[in-house]
């Protein structure tokens, strides 16, 4: 076997994949094409906590601002002091966050279905880190279409930072979702995001999914 | 039995349905490179800068190898390339199965389907079992070459 010329071929093939490769995603679309060069990596995900309810009302001029969530839970034990609430053997269904306060210790947090209801009425900011083409079969009314994996998600994260420069804006709840189960798309965008300075962000758990679930309102098309 | 795996016959066959496997494998891949560079991060095998230059290179190269078998031109590279993909693949997929991390292979398709975690798995098993098949291909063309190098 002539070694010399096998390697010579290979080189020649790898070569002229590349170049067809480079060629094609500079003629690509926005939604098609991959910035190669260095991007904000995801960080290595920050684990996650469950919500943890933040039992004292925030004596700020924010407070009016942080959802609180009507359910028949947080009516039953509200007026209780803490010792006598009784310790439930068996860990109970995750419970709807009372309040959305920022955590700039921590990348983002996990919320589920009644807490996104509650911040989507509120007229929270919701981010949608499906890819673009997803977001227009379906996605929560006024979401934003931020996939991590398209070439303009650098743009539209300054575009929001501009739009939220005050940092009063930037501790406004902004929820983030996707697919759900395995998805991680909601989870670097709020990375992304953390990383400049937006300190209440929360993921969709249960993602999009879920919503449909719910059988709340869905919009269609590219406007959120 | 050896006689008849070496036959031009059954070569040539082989050679251009690979060929074309690899070619209709590649093309969804070079159309949606981004939907591609999330199947390869979900893979969690190689480092966030690696994911996507390897997105938008290693269609192009199943392309190319895959054309190059088809047409019959520079057989030997394309099929030693093509060999170490599938084992590469093979690979890959086998250590997301031992580590119970249940993904879309991204192999024809690269749409997230909606599949449940067993699905996954059991779509999983069926790959490794269908690029094996694909490798005892590749496997016939280098024996068949071998054969005819040593008879001429």
């Amino acid at each position: 076997m002539n070694w010399r010329k096998h390697f010579v071929e290979a080189a020649t093939l790898i070569v002229a994949a590349a170049a067809c490769a480079m060629v094609a995603n500079a003629f690509a679309s926005k939604e098609r094409k991959l910035v190669v060069v260095p991007q904000s990596a995801p960080r290595p995900v920050v684990a996650a906590p469950q919500p943890t309810p933040e039992p004292i009302p925030q004596p700020t001029t924010t407070a009016p601002t942080t959802a609180t969530v009507s359910t028949t839970a947080t009516t039953t034990t509200v007026n209780r002091p803490p010792a006598t609430v009784p310790k439930k053997p068996t860990p109970t269904p995750p419970q709807p966050e009372k309040t959305f306060n920022p955590h700039p210790n921590t990348a983002y947090i996990e919320i589920h279905g009644d807490d996104v209801e509650a911040l989507h009425k509120k007229g929270s900011l919701f981010l949608d880190a499906r890819r673009t083409s997803v977001y227009d079969q379906g996605h929560i009314p006024g979401a934003r279409p931020y996939s991590v994996w398209e070439s303009d998600i650098d743009e539209k994260v300054n575009k929001l930072f501009t739009e939220r420069s005050d940092p009063r804006d930037q501790n406004l709840p902004i929820v983030i979702y996707c697919s759900g189960g395995d998805c991680e798309d909601s989870h670097m965008l709020a990375q992304k995001l953390w990383g400049i300075q937006f300190n209440n962000v929360y993921v969709y758990k249960d993602g999009f999914p879920d919503w449909q679930k719910r059988g709340l309102p869905i919009h269609t098309g590219s406007a959120p | 039995m050896m006689q008849w795996l070496a036959h031009p016959w059954l070569t040539v066959r082989v050679q251009i349905a690979l060929g074309v496997i690899f070619v209709v494998a590649a093309l969804p891949k070079i159309v949606d490179p981004p939907s591609f560079a999330h199947m390869i991060y979900n893979y969690k095998l190689i480092p966030w800068a690696l994911v996507k230059p390897m997105a938008l290179l290693m269609p192009w190269l199943e392309l190319l190898c895959g054309l190059a078998l088809i047409l019959g031109i520079w057989k030997g590279t394309a099929r030693t390339i093509i060999a170490a993909l599938l084992l590469t693949f093979i690979i890959a997929i086998s250590i997301n199965l031992l580590r119970g991390n249940a993904i879309d292979c991204g192999c024809f398709d690269v749409s997230a389907a909606n599949k449940t975690t067993e699905e996954r798995f059991a779509d999983m098993r069926l790959v490794i079992l269908r690029d094996i098949g694909m490798l005892l291909m590749a496997a016939q063309l280098w024996y068949a070459s071998t054969r005819e190098r040593a008879l001429t």
